[in-house]
C-alpha cells in the first residue's frame, strides 16, 4: 500500500467533469505548442548570434532579409504562444487536482519537472511580449534572462514529451471527439479509462463540441497573429490592429528604437565641428562637408529590431568598405564603431566579413538628409544586421 | 520507444541544466529571487485566478440552452484569448516617445472593434443555426430539443 492511500480524499476536492477536456484535445493542443516553442527557440539562438558571432563564422550579408525573417517569425511565434498556452494549461487544468498529491518519488519528480515548464514558459512568453512594448518591470537583465531561460523552457519541454509519450500516441491516435474524458483522476485509478474498460463511447458535448473549442482556438490565435503580423510583414500592414508598431510612422517614415534625446546627442550630433575620425594603418578625418559629397551610394536595406517589427527603406551613403580601404584595410578587417551616444547600451558595435563589404556609412534616408533620431550626421547601415548593431551618430571608427 | 523516450528525457534534462547553471551563474542572488518569484507568481496567477475565474463562467453558461451556449462559448474563447494580449498594449498605450511609433494607438478602440465583430459573428451563427433548425428536415444531432439522445 502506498503511504499516501492512507489520506482519504477530502470531500470537498474538486471534480472535473466537463467533456471538452481529453487527452485527444490536449496533445493537439500541445503538439502545435511544442512546435511553436522549437521555432521560438531556434529564431531566438540566431538571434543572439546576431549580437555573438563567432569570429570564423561572420554573419552573411545576404539575403538582406535574413534576419527580418527569423527575428519577425520569433517574435509573431511568441506572441502566438500567449493564447496556445492558456488553452493547453485550461486542457490539463484537472491534473493539478490529482489525489494523493503526491503519490511516489517518480510521480513527485514528475510534478516538479511541469511545475519547471509551466512557470518558465509563462514567465518566457509573458515577459517576451511586454519586453516588445518597451517596458521592463522587472530588475534583472531581460536578454541573458530570456537567453537562458529558454534553455529551460525547451529542455523542460522535451522532458515533458518523454515522459507522457503514452498519453500523447493515445491522444494524437484517437479522433478528438472520441478520446477519454481528462479528469483528476488518473487513468491507472479511473474504471471508465480506455486503458481499463477498453475503447468508451464519445461523451456527449452538448453545446460546443471539442473540435469546435480546437477551431475556436485557431481563430483567437489567428486574429491575435493577424492583427500583430503587419509590424514585420508589410502587405498586411492595414490589419495591424493590435501591433505594438507602426512601422510606417516615426521620421522619415520609419521607427526608432532609441531617440537622439534618450541617447544623450541632441547636440553633439548637431554641432558644426563635427567629424569623422578614423583609426587604422593609415588615421584620417573626415570632415561633415566631406562626408557629405562622398555619399553617392544608394542602397535599398530593411532595418530590423530585435524587438520583431522590422521595414524596408531606402539609404544613401559611402560605401564602408571606401572608407575602410582608404585607412589601410580591406575586406578582411574588422572595423569597431564609436556613437556619440553617452546615455544606453548599444553605443559601439562591430563588423567584419560580408557585412562589412555591403554596409553603408549613411547619410540620407528615403530620399531625406538623416533624421537626428535616426543618427544624423551619419549612421552604419548593413545588410541582414539587428537594428541595435546599425551604429546611429556616428564619431569614429577603428580599422584593425 | 523506450530508448528514445530516455534518449529525448536525458537531452531535456541535460539542456534544461544548462539553462539553470548559466541563470544561476550569471545573475545576481538579488535577480535570481526576483525570477524565482516571479514564476511562482505567473503560476499562482494562472492557476488560482485565472483558470478559476474560468470554471465560474463556464457554470454560468450552464444556464444557457445548449444550442445558444454553443455560440457563446465560441464567441467567450476567441474573444478571452485575444483580450489577454491586447490588455498590456491598453495598460502602455502612449508610454514612448512618439518617433518610436511604439504604442501610439488607442488600444481600447480596436480591441472594442475585434470584439464586437466577433460579438456580431456569433450572433449571426447563432441566428442562420436556428433558423435552419425550425426548418423541417434533418435536425443538428445536439440541439436541446433533440429528445433522441441514447
Amino acid at each position: 500500500m502506498r503511504p499516501a492511500d492512507l489520506i482519504q480524499k477530502p470531500p470537498w476536492w474538486p471534480r472535473f467533469t466537463s467533456p471538452l477536456r481529453s487527452t485527444a484535445v490536449t496533445a493537439r493542443l500541445g503538439r502545435v505548442l511544442g512546435i511553436a516553442f522549437g521555432i521560438c527557440f531556434v529564431t531566438g539562438l540566431l538571434s543572439h548570434y546576431q549580437y555573438q558571432p563567432w569570429g570564423w563564422l561572420p554573419e552573411p550579408a545576404s539575403p538582406v532579409w535574413l534576419y527580418r525573417v527569423t527575428q519577425g517569425t520569433h517574435v509573431i511565434t511568441g506572441i502566438a504562444c500567449i493564447p496556445l498556452i492558456l488553452v493547453k494549461l485550461w486542457s490539463v487544468y484537472p491534473n493539478l487536482f490529482r489525489w494523493p498529491p503526491v503519490s511516489s518519488m517518480r510521480n513527485g519528480a514528475e510534478r516538479l519537472s511541469v511545475f519547471v515548464l509551466v512557470s518558465s514558459s509563462l514567465l518566457q512568453v509573458v515577459t517576451g511580449f511586454i519586453n516588445i512594448l518597451g517596458w521592463y518591470p522587472w530588475p534583472w537583465s531581460f536578454v541573458r534572462v530570456h537567453h537562458y531561460l529558454a534553455y529551460v523552457v525547451i529542455g523542460s519541454v522535451l522532458l515533458h514529451i518523454a515522459v507522457k509519450l503514452p498519453d500523447i500516441k493515445y491522444g494524437l491516435g484517437v479522433k478528438v471527439a472520441d478520446g477519454d474524458v481528462l479528469s483528476e483522476v488518473s487513468w491507472s485509478d479511473n474504471p471508465h479509462a480506455h486503458s481499463n474498460a477498453g475503447p468508451v463511447p464519445p461523451p456527449p458535448t452538448p453545446a460546443i463540441s471539442r473540435r469546435a473549442l480546437l477551431a475556436a482556438t485557431g481563430v483567437g490565435v489567428g486574429v491575435v497573429v493577424a492583427t500583430t503580423v503587419g509590424q514585420t510583414l508589410t502587405p498586411l500592414r492595414p490589419l495591424n490592429l493590435l501591433a505594438p508598431r507602426d512601422t510606417g510612422k516615426g521620421p522619415q517614415g520609419l521607427p526608432v528604437n532609441r531617440t537622439a534625446l534618450a541617447a544623450g546627442v541632441v547636440e553633439s550630433a548637431r554641432s558644426a565641428g563635427w567629424s569623422l575620425e578614423v583609426v587604422g594603418p593609415r588615421p584620417y578625418r573626415l570632415s561633415l562637408a566631406e562626408v557629405e559629397e562622398l555619399a553617392t551610394s544608394e542602397a535599398s536595406l530593411p532595418i530590423t529590431c530585435v524587438e520583431g517589427w522590422s521595414l524596408g527603406a531606402h539609404w544613401r551613403g559611402i560605401p564602408l568598405l571606401d572608407v575602410v580601404r582608404r585607412a589601410g584595410g580591406g575586406h578582411g578587417s574588422r572595423v569597431h564603431f564609436l556613437s556619440l551616444q553617452t546615455r544606453g547600451a548599444f553605443g559601439s558595435s562591430d563588423i567584419d566579413g560580408p557585412q562589412l563589404s555591403h554596409a553603408l556609412l549613411a547619410t540620407h534616408l528615403n530620399g531625406e538628409r538623416l533624421n537626428i533620431d535616426h543618427g544624423y550626421p551619419l549612421r552604419l547601415i548593413a545588410p541582414n544586421r539587428a537594428g541595435v548593431l546599425n551604429t546611429k551618430w556616428l564619431m569614429k571608427i577603428v580599422v584593425r | 520507444m523506450a530508448r528514445q523516450r530516455l534518449a529525448t528525457g536525458a537531452a531535456g534534462v541535460l539542456l534544461g541544466l544548462y539553462g539553470v547553471l548559466r541563470l544561476v551563474t550569471e545573475n545576481s542572488l538579488r535577480d535570481l529571487l526576483f525570477i524565482a518569484v516571479w514564476m511562482v507568481a505567473a503560476v499562482a496567477i494562472h492557476d488560482g485566478v485565472l483558470s478559476p475565474a474560468v470554471l465560474v463562467v463556464g457554470r454560468l453558461l450552464r444556464a444557457v440552452p445548449a444550442r445558444a451556449r454553443r455560440w457563446v462559448q465560441l464567441v467567450l474563447v476567441v474573444g478571452a484569448l485575444v483580450t489577454i494580449v491586447a490588455l498590456p498594449l491598453l495598460h502602455k498605450q502612449g508610454s514612448q516617445p512618439e518617433s518610436k511609433a511604439l504604442l501610439v494607438n488607442d488600444y481600447s478602440d480596436r480591441l472594442t472593434v475585434l470584439l464586437v465583430v466577433l460579438a456580431v459573428v456569433g450572433l449571426a451563427g447563432y441566428a442562420v443555426q436556428a433558423a435552419r433548425s425550425t426548418r423541417p428536415g434533418p435536425d443538428s444531432a445536439h440541439s436541446p430539443d433533440d429528445s433522441r439522445q441514447p
